[in-house]
């Protein structure tokens, strides 16, 4: 369903970079991850916007901060939905390989 | 390079969105005959007062106060996890289940895990793989009919 904005929003190079901040310490603040990077407030506003678009980020607001959370689930079903699917046909095809071999030698 | 250094935090956030209605939602989470399906195998059962989880042989896999049950939109839990002697050493934690009606019919489902502060095992044990396979489980058992594992 939200394949698209998940694929766009993991193709940009610093959103990715914002993920990974997340990664290591969850739950910051745009101040905190502002800080840490090489990028306009306003620059980490509008990814974190994208983000969030795309439901990897999820923001939650304690007391008066806001806080951001990266929410793996829908890297995990991209990779169900499409790493599985191929990964399993290259499994298949090497077992088929090894089957003709085994029955030719 | 790969890095794999993850501090474990003391709030897990994790939500997916959910071709159901909010009600079907709520049954698929405070029902056992639902949990059973894809909560690695448990009964879950939330009342007002009590959140209770037996395994699939009836074990007694942890239980702890309801602290809110405000059907069809969000209940609030202890979390205690009995399975495990080193994990059930540990003081409980709280589970939130956030249901959010959108357009579409669909729904947002978030699950906050906090309170883990004292309980350093558990919050790893339940990190990543542990709450994604539960909500994956409860999106493709409310929109196929089908449980997602076996």
């Amino acid at each position: 369903m939200e394949d698209d904005a998940v694929f766009k929003a993991l193709s940009d190079p610093s959103r990715r970079l914002l993920l990974d901040r997340l990664f290591e310490r969850d739950g910051r603040t745009l101040t905190e991850l502002d800080a840490e990077l090489e990028m306009t407030r306003f620059g980490v506003m509008k990814h974190l916007r994208v983000l969030e678009e795309a439901g990897l980020v999820v923001s939650r607001k304690q007391g008066r901060e806001k806080l951001h959370f990266l929410n793996p689930v829908p890297i995990r079903e991209i990779h169900d939905r499409w790493i599985d699917k191929y990964t399993e046909r290259r499994v298949s095809a090497l077992l088929d390989l090894k089957n003709e071999l085994e029955e030719s030698a | 390079m790969i890095t794999s250094t993850f501090t474990e935090t003391t709030v897990q956030v994790y939500q997916v969105f959910i071709k159901a209605s909010a009600e079907q939602v709520w049954d698929a989470i405070t029902k056992p005959e639902f949990t059973a399906l894809y909560f690695h195998g448990a009964r879950v059962e939330n009342t007002p007062e009590l959140h209770v989880v037996h395994g699939p042989d009836g074990e007694d896999w942890g239980d702890g106060k309801t602290i809110d049950f405000d059907p069809p939109r969000r209940l609030v839990h202890d979390w205690q996890s009995l399975y495990d002697p080193d994990l059930a050493a540990e003081p409980a934690s709280r589970v939130t289940w956030e249901i959010e009606p959108q357009d579409g019919g669909v729904c947002k489902l978030t699950i906050v895990h906090d309170r883990l502060d004292a309980s350093p095992k558990t919050a790893a044990s339940v990190s990543g793989a542990g709450w994604m396979h539960v909500l994956s489980g409860v999106k493709t058992l409310l929109e196929t009919g089908e449980p997602l594992f076996g």
